[in-house]
């Protein structure tokens, strides 16, 4: 048996020994150049026949899939189309990243805070220089660009983050101006436990994880004109525990909306989509959601679009003053990883010319979405809700989420949902969020930690 | 015992005829004398060294690195993971978590097991279509079974329905969004899909042991409760080792039954190790789930190698 115990302990030393070697070495050779080096107009010199790897969200609507149809139709480039579920989504793609596999194009989140995850210096190419950068205003000033390098190409409209509410549960309450700010949130609410018994004012959705995030970030939107508070948080010239922080006073609203039992009952454990449900049948007064949650809300209504805009509204709220707040789309948002196979590289930088070009138009007609790049007309037959929600977000102001800029936010969900429970005081998030912020702001060697 | 069947000594006749006409006889060695019956440990030990033991050391040693998604360097950093889970109060909850969901699914499944399987254990015709009935659970994807009961346990379904139409007033219990309950509700799911299983295990566990032994027992006037606690009881103690074992290991790395109920919540009151890790790892942190998953390993080798080791000699004396 001696022999077997030998052979067994030399073969684990030594794969133990290899995966050390690649896991440890660092790749300099990769860390600078690899741009595209292109320009608008410059040939990619893809091949017709290559076949290229796309992962995707699988929440990505049918327009999307027939853009990827229309690209393989139209360049003679095989796509291969891997599906990530929209649920867990981050998880599934971070874990198949942190596992060595690379697709040619990936769909992600650009904000900042997640293109820092894929750390993109090192896995990812670089797309300045593209000709739908210049066409996309001041897009990629806070998205999927990283130290002045844009690694993302995004094409879809940006979510924008609001209240959603039921007009006739409003009217019922005799509220007939929206509220504008925390303290207006606070009087709706009371209003309309009193005038409207057995409505709940605000749903919140504990067991779809993401929704509770939503509310705190609304009512910390108006402290972030031009991204300069995310700005400082980022490089640590600001903290979400500072004294009187904005974020604390939004944890601070939140628990008071709890304690006035403003929320569900189920607050914790109940699903986005039985919120949405509520919503649309009265049951719900407000839901605090992003706009590309408008499908859902007509989904629960039967696919009757007309009924939804009949029955919800939309308003942008602050903690003071009111403001859009949005975050780029994960949905229509691509980045090209660095492969090394020449062929491939060229079909892929292809695929991003085609959704930010010759394809777009096609596109955003048959999505009935708004154009993020210019030259691009506004489509017809887009729903009034949705029309509200651009309006909201064009009127302004419209600040980009705090979180799109800073790291190791990601488990503020768990938190404020501790919140929901009475299991921590705001106070304790900012303390603990905070500490999440450091260490990946380390991790991911930001300039000031 | 079979080994020796198989030596020329135990041989019939004709074999040890044939065997005396071969000039060079050869004696096949026994497994004692260290023959090749090694060469059948191969395939397992090799499956079992490249599949958990590699695994297991190589995540030992990210525990202690600063491996994360942010960066493509990866440096020791001591024990800095496990003092910064600690420091942003993830650490000990989940420790604490985890023990005590191990505890509340071994408590319920041992209960509901025995007891089936002393209600199933004649083999009748309508006691083997309840046994298969019991058994379905085991075959149902975990995932799966927690979608399910999520359904079930939601404040609008049919648990609550039942209980509504029971009880005067309506049930509007959010047994997984409620601090108190939720623990105890997925661990009731975790025992419910698997205690089919550990049924099956028993109820071989009680047909083996002496008809005699029982009928001895019932003639000195021993009642169901003393033949219960005096002989099955202590009888079935190989199965009730085999069982314990597997409910704690498999409890102690929970995670496919609470991902889809309660994902961890409400707040933190159903985060085991594994959904720790399993937050961490989507953060991009992978030295921090590295080590709440070395713990989790750990934790159960801490705790179920002792508890095995101890009720086999608790078999041993009985």
């Amino acid at each position: 048996m001696r022999w077997m115990l030998r052979a067994v302990v030399t073969a684990v030393l030594l794969v133990a020994a290899a995966f050390a070697v690649t896991a440890c070495g660092s790749s300099d050779d990769s860390s600078e150049g690899g741009s595209t080096a292109s320009s608008a107009g410059a040939t990619t010199g893809a091949k017709p026949g290559t076949k290229i790897t796309l992962w995707h969200n699988s929440a990505d609507p049918p327009a999307l899939r027939q853009l990827y149809r229309d690209f393989e139709a139209d360049t003679g480039i095989e796509l291969e189309a891997v599906a990530n579920p929209s649920a867990g989504f981050e998880d599934t793609t971070l874990t198949r990243w942190a596992s060595g596999s690379r697709p040619d194009v990936l769909e992600y989140h650009p904000t900042v805070t997640n293109l820092l995850a894929l750390n993109p210096r090192a896995n990812l190419r670089d797309l300045s220089g593209e000709a739908y950068i210049a066409k996309s205003g001041d897009l990629y000033r806070s998205a999927a660009t990283v130290d002045g390098k844009t690694y993302g190409a995004v094409i879809g409209f940006p979510q924008v983050f609001g209240i959603f509410y039921n007009k006739d549960v409003f009217a019922r309450a005799g509220i007939e101006t929206p509220p504008t700010n925390a303290a207006e949130l606070i009087e709706a609410c009371r209003t309309i436990l009193a005038r409207a018994p057995g409505v709940t004012p605000i749903a919140e959705s504990g067991g779809s994880q993401w929704p509770v995030q939503v509310l705190p970030t609304l009512l910390m939107g108006d402290a972030n004109p031009d991204n300069r508070w995310g700005q400082e948080l980022r490089s640590n010239r600001a903290h979400l525990d500072d004294d009187g922080s904005p974020f604390t006073r939004a944890m601070e609203t939140y628990k008071q909306l709890r304690d006035d039992g403003c929320f569900n009952r189920d607050a914790a454990s109940a699903t986005v989509e039985n919120s949405v449900r509520g919503l649309v049948e009265g049951r719900v007064a407000m839901v605090a959601l992003h706009s590309d949650m408008i499908a859902a809300m007509v989904a629960a209504a039967g696919g009757d679009a007309a009924k939804v805009d009949r029955a919800i509204g939309f308003f942008a709220i602050g903690g003071e003053t009111p403001a859009a707040t949005y975050i780029p789309s994960p949905i229509g948002s691509y980045y090209l990883p660095r492969t090394g196979d020449a062929d491939r590289e060229a079909a892929a930088l292809e695929f991003i010319r085609y959704v930010t070009g010759r394809g777009y138009g096609r596109y955003i007609a048959a999505a009935r979405a708004f154009p993020v790049i210019e030259g691009t007309p506004e489509p017809a037959g887009v729903s009034a809700l949705a029309r509200e929600v651009k309006a909201a977000y064009d009127r302004g102001p419209a600040n980009i989420a705090y979180a799109a800029d800073v790291p190791g936010v990601g488990g503020v969900m768990v938190l404020i949902n501790k919140l929901l429970i009475g299991q921590v005081e705001p106070q304790q998030i900012a303390e603990q969020t905070q500490k999440a912020v450091e260490q990946a702001a380390k991790a991911a060697k930001l300039e000031g930690w | 015992m079979a080994s020796t069947t198989l030596t020329p000594e135990a041989g019939a006749p004709e074999q040890t005829a044939v065997r005396s006409s071969d000039p060079t006889p050869r004696r096949r060695k026994s497994p004692r004398e260290g023959g090749h019956w090694p060469w059948f440990a191969l395939p397992a030990v090799v499956l079992v060294a490249v599949f958990f033991a590699l695994p297991f050391l190589l995540n030992a040693g990210f525990a202690f690195s600063d491996w994360s998604g942010f960066s493509d360097e990866i440096g020791f950093n001591g024990i800095d993971n496990f003092r910064t889970l600690i420091d942003q109060e993830i650490f000990w909850p989940a420790v604490r978590t985890t023990l005590l969901y191990a505890v509340c699914v071994l408590v319920f499944e041992m209960a509901v097991s025995l007891t089936l399987a002393l209600a199933l254990e004649s083999t009748t015709r309508i006691n083997t279509i309840f046994r298969s009935l019991f058994f379905i659970p085991v075959l149902i994807s975990p995932l799966a079974a927690g979608y399910i009961w999520k359904g079930m346990l939601a404040t609008n379904g049919p648990i609550n329905g039942m209980l509504s139409f029971l009880l005067p007033g309506t049930v509007e219990t959010a047994w997984l969004g409620d601090p108190t309950t939720a623990l105890p509700a997925v661990a009731l799911i975790e025992a419910w899909k698997w205690s089919g299983l550990i049924t099956l295990v028993y109820i071989a566990g009680l047909k083996a042991i002496p008809k005699e032994l029982l009928e001895a027992a019932t003639i000195d006037g021993a009642n169901a409760w003393s033949r219960f606690w005096r002989i099955k009881l202590r009888m079935l103690a190989p199965a009730l080792t085999f069982n314990v074992a597997v409910t704690l290991a498999v409890a102690l790395m929970a995670y496919d039954v609470i991902a889809p109920t309660t994902g961890g919540g409400p707040g933190d009151h159903t985060t085991t190790l594994n959904i720790a890790m399993r937050l961490q790892w989507g953060q991009s942190f992978f030295g921090p789930a590295s080590a709440l998953s070395l713990t989790v390993a750990v934790l159960v080798i801490a705790s179920a190698v002792p508890l095995v080791m101890w009720m086999r000699k608790k078999e041993v004396a009985q």
